[in-house]
């Protein structure tokens, strides 16, 4: 005859304590009496309502005769007393504490500076006030061919778009013309600059900084230029130059007002023109009427400014409708706009072609999402190791404390009392770190700088944001390094601990294996990772290119009396006893300038004609560069400006092996990936002869397969000469330069005379991978260091553990090799598990990566071997030591006093 | 005067407690309170009355008088204090003085 069970225990479980044994009495007395008189089922409801009317909220609680009032936690007398034990623990045990400072200090430098990169990187062109209404038109073209996606448009789209679309606000435009000469005509300071012609609606719609002149009004006017601070200086030497005129040579000598001196771009903004000049200067211009008549064209890079809250999928709906009532689209053709947030242009612009643009302009810089997401994960796993770190050395050491915590909890501190002391510890130690973090991040910097582009600072300046998070990782790293130990200290029972003064808790210890397992798997796949990207970079550096790459020297062809004297040059080049070579051509390998792309066919086939790219060369070319000609001629001179060179890819693709005069088509060409275009207004295709097969030479980066290359002669329809490329001696280079100089300055005297090394320009191409590299290669290291902090800290703690033994295994006869092996074997055996999870996982990363290139090498074995040795190494060194000095103790200390 | 600020069912509950004069606990006094009155209240609200009327300081309590029945559990008897009876005189006197007050016809028509 007893109530419920379930309802029992939920009275007990619920049911305030002070009152609970007479209400359990009651109720038991109340259900017998239920029970005998209407029943069990009665009673057994009677009884389960009454309970729950004693239950919180309905019950009311008893107040205690004399209430015991607990030390509050948090007033300021127990903050004081965490604060003071605090203090002498960590100033006690000052290798642990080091230790500690040292692995949370470098952990949390790694992170505040990938911080402030990837901050950087995502916040790049929002320093304008509306940017959260600023889009960019994209257009998405489709051909029977080809379907393209490009950051252009045409005038009209720009310009009717803003008036016929509720949803846009204003519109701007830019067309980049490439590189004029800009000179100021007091003291004929002469630069060649990369320009570009903007509509005034640049001004309205992006906040540019600007110094002098007013901003708005600007680019109004015909012949008005807004130049930089940076170019302001060169020019004139000062920046209060509104006002002055400057010659501009663009078609024709143009006499341009400064209108305004803007500050310099900041390093996060995409723009990075140095000058711009008001589109209105063009209007006068013949071909201008010409070029903004035609809605399908693609000159133009173009913002809208939309209104509030209107939205973008509306307005580029209805930009594309106003496009195709204005179009007639051949079949098969069509084009639609998409409307691309300028938050989004530096990271999310993959597959989006900048089109608007001269072909010697270089195109906008992007950033690259994965290595954003790559380098986020990293610097999160640096932190969560130095966290790691404490946690592992702070539970080891718990059972040093037990004495500690058995008598505050003997004297009546509670479970949360013992937690708050050990955050607080726990707090104060990252705190401390953080500031030497910062100190630390300020002194690293100006290198971080250096070789990551940017002008990052870490000081009161700083984005609000920047120390927002900081101060929140902060906190996060000391409450997930503390909380670990605080709530596992808090738990034992005061009689365990003053019984036995031993924490023994045996997944206390597993959880530390598993995580110095985990620290050093990231470690090892860092490690790893590092080497195959060196390896991968050297490999492309040092790759057979099929020409050879080394003391190349290119000459910018950047006039047109340059170029008409172009052979003159040449011949003066070859006097020169220290150049051995010298060739002209349109386009060299490695060189920025896009190389264009032409249709190609053989005549007499029906096929749809295949893309190749197209350079122009002289008769030099081959030998210069070291190109080998698989079967054929070369060329011989003016009578071959109807005849080509192929590439063997190229040859494979038309279906040629022996070049024998077979003839090609080349009907149409492409600038920066657009669509292929007439070469000439008469549609007149170029015919040429195949007179010659060179071996495959890699003229872009080993990201890219080989691709169909044709060389034609230097006179060709497609692209006319723009670079002197010249092979010379080893031995004193700046002579040899100042004598190719003096060749140039000869046929033009305003020349700038522009060289580049071809390596170097061919590295550039890996730059990127460079600078991740030497990222990749110091957080690597930091997370090894701290890593091995960590188990430096370990093993002080396990010899000192075990330290009896060792002194009874020493009288026995144990020698200093079996106590060191004895208490290396433990750690070691981590590693090794540690390196049996990060092998799989550093092939399956790096072969991912690899996969970026057309051409790279295999992670080989020994690369894996070598990080696991040098893993174990590593961590042989750090933990030997200590059980080297255990080993050599004398044991009568240790063994004298038990 | 002495206000005594005591509800109906603290009323009750005191005056039961009055009457059951020193043997009143929970049980007792639920059992009491249905027998006398016909009401069925929730234990929690006696529980909480009881809890009530001690912290007024009408009612105190002390442990004990445990029995099988109820597992060994003790119980808590309660037993009204001075204060108490004088708070329930005062309310019977006060309801007294107000009956005398009200006209006899009124009486007769609403209890007719």
């Amino acid at each position: 005859m007893n109530p419920p069970r379930w309802a029992n225990r939920l009275l007990q479980w619920l049911h305030p304590d002070e009152t609970l044994e007479e209400v359990e009495g009651d109720l038991n007395e109340l259900y017998t009496y239920w029970y005998e008189r209407s029943g069990k089922t009665r009673a057994t409801l009677r009884y389960v309502l009454n309970v729950v009317s004693v239950l919180p909220p309905f019950v009311r609680r008893r107040k205690r005769k004399e209430e015991y009032q607990p030390t509050p936690n948090l007033n300021s007398a127990m903050i004081r007393n965490y604060f003071k034990i605090t203090f002498r623990t960590l100033v006690r045990n000052k290798l642990y504490t080091a230790l500690n400072v040292a692995g949370l200090t470098f952990g949390i430098s790694c992170f505040l500076l990938i911080g402030l990169y990837l901050f950087d990187e995502l916040t790049f062109d929002q320093q304008h006030s509306q940017t959260n209404r600023i889009y960019r038109a994209i257009q998405h073209r489709k051909t029977p061919t080809e379907d393209l996606t490009m950051a252009a448009s045409s005038y009209n789209v720009a310009e009717e778009a803003r008036k016929q679309t509720g949803e846009i606000e204003n519109s701007a435009r830019i067309i980049r013309t490439g590189r004029s000469n800009i000179t100021n005509p007091e003291n004929k300071n002469t630069f060649q600059e990369t320009t570009a012609f903007g509509s005034s609606g640049m001004l309205d719609i992006f906040d540019f900084t600007v110094l002098d002149g007013s901003i708005k009004s600007a680019l109004n006017e015909p012949n008005s230029i807004v130049i930089v601070e940076e170019l302001a200086q060169r020019l004139f030497g000062t920046t209060d130059v509104v006002g002055k005129t400057v010659d501009f040579e663009f078609g024709q000598n143009r006499l341009l007002r400064i209108t305004a001196v803007l500050k310099n771009h900041p390093r996060n903004s995409s723009f990075n023109f140095n000058s711009m000049i008001s589109e209105a200067t063009l209007r006068a211009d013949d071909d201008f009427a010409e070029m903004t008549s035609d809605w399908d064209s693609q000159n133009f890079l173009t913002f809208f400014l939309l209104k509030d809250n209107a939205d973008p999928t509306i307005a580029a709906r209805k930009i594309t409708d106003l496009l195709n009532a204005n179009v007639q689209w051949e079949p098969g053709t069509s084009a639609s706009y998409s409307l691309q947030p300028l938050a989004d242009m530096h990271l999310r612009s993959e597959g989006i072609v900048d089109r608007a643009r001269n072909d010697n302009v270089e195109a906008m810089d992007e950033g690259a999402l994965r290595y954003i997401n790559i380098f986020a994960v990293v610097a999160l796993f640096v932190l969560l190791i130095a966290c790691i770190n404490y946690m592992n050395l702070a539970t080891a050491r718990a059972s040093n404390r037990a004495k500690e915590i058995g008598v505050r909890k003997a004297n009546g501190a509670f479970k949360h009392h013992l937690i708050y002391q050990f955050l607080t510890e726990s707090l104060l130690v990252t705190t401390v770190s953080f500031l030497l973090a910062v100190a630390l991040t300020n002194v690293l910097l100006p290198a971080f700088n250096e070789f990551t582009h940017k002008e990052l600072s870490l000081g009161i300046h700083t984005d609000y944001r920047i120390w927002l998070s900081s101060l929140l990782a902060l906190v996060v790293t000391g409450l997930v390094s503390g909380s670990y130990p605080a709530f596992l200290l808090s738990g034992f029972s005061p009689l365990m601990l003053l019984k036995n003064l031993k924490t023994r808790n045996k997944g206390d210890s597993s959880l530390r294996k598993g995580l110095v397992v985990f620290q050093f798997t990231i470690s090892i796949v860092m490690m790893i990772g590092t080497i195959v990207l060196f390896q991968q970079i050297r490999f492309a550096n040092n790759k057979d290119l099929g020409f050879k790459k080394e003391l190349l020297v290119v000459v910018d062809i950047n006039s047109g009396d340059v170029r008409s004297g172009a052979e003159t040059i040449k011949a003066e080049f070859g006097k020169i006893p220290a150049v051995k070579n010298a060739a002209v051509t349109s386009r060299v390998p490695g060189e920025w300038k896009t190389i264009p792309t032409v249709k190609i066919s053989r005549e007499g086939t029906t096929r749809e004609p295949d893309v190749a790219y197209l350079i122009g060369a002289d008769e030099n070319f081959a030998r210069t560069f070291d190109v080998q000609l698989v079967n054929g001629r070369n060329f011989t001179g003016m009578a071959d400006s109807a005849s080509v060179l192929l590439n063997e890819t190229a040859a494979k693709l038309l279906g040629i092996t022996e070049a024998a005069g077979q003839r090609i088509e080349i009907p149409s060409r492409s600038w920066n990936g657009g669509s292929y275009r007439p070469l000439n207004q008469a549609e007149e295709p170029f015919q040429a002869r195949v007179i010659g097969i060179v071996k495959d030479f890699h003229f872009q980066s080993l990201r890219e397969k080989i691709a169909p290359m044709v060389l034609a002669y230097q006179r060709n329809p497609v692209q006319s000469i723009d670079y002197f490329t010249a092979r010379i001696g080893g031995s004193d280079i700046p002579a040899t330069l100042a004598k190719m100089k003096n060749v140039i300055t000869k046929i033009d005297p305003t020349d700038l005379f522009e060289y580049h090394f071809l390596d170097e320009q061919l590295a550039r191409f890996y730059a990127e991978d460079q600078r991740r590299q030497t990222l990749l290669i110091w957080v690597a290291l930091a997370t090894i260091f701290i890593a091995c902090l960590g188990l430096f800290g370990l093993a002080t703690y396990a010899a000192e553990q075990r330290v009896k033994e060792i002194g009874v295994r020493k009288v026995l006869g144990a020698s200093i090799f079996n106590l060191t092996a004895l208490l290396s074997k433990d750690f070691l055996k981590l590693v090794l598990i540690a390196n049996g999870i990060a092998f799989p996982l550093a092939w399956w990363a790096t072969s991912q990566w690899l996969e970026e290139f057309a051409y790279h090498i295999q992670p080989a074995w020994w690369v894996f071997a070598v990080a696991g040795l040098l893993s174990v190494a590593i961590a042989l060194a750090t933990v030997s030591y200590q059980a080297i000095r255990a080993a050599q103790m004398n044991p009568v200390r240790s063994l004298r006093s038990e | 005067m002495f206000r005594t600020n005591l509800g109906e069912f603290e009323e009750l509950v005191l005056l039961i407690t009055a009457i059951l004069d020193g043997e009143g606990y929970g049980v007792t006094i639920s059992q009491a309170l249905e027998e006398h009155t016909g009401r069925v209240a929730a234990f929690g609200t006696v529980h909480n009355t009881l809890i009530r009327l001690e912290e007024k300081g009408f009612v105190n309590s002390e442990l004990g008088g445990a029995t099988a029945e109820r597992g060994g559990r003790r119980k808590r008897m309660f037993r009204v204090t001075a204060l108490g009876s004088r708070a329930l005189r005062e309310v019977q006197q006060l309801r007294e003085e107000l009956w005398q007050m009200v006209p006899t016809q009124t009486l007769k028509l609403g209890g007719i």
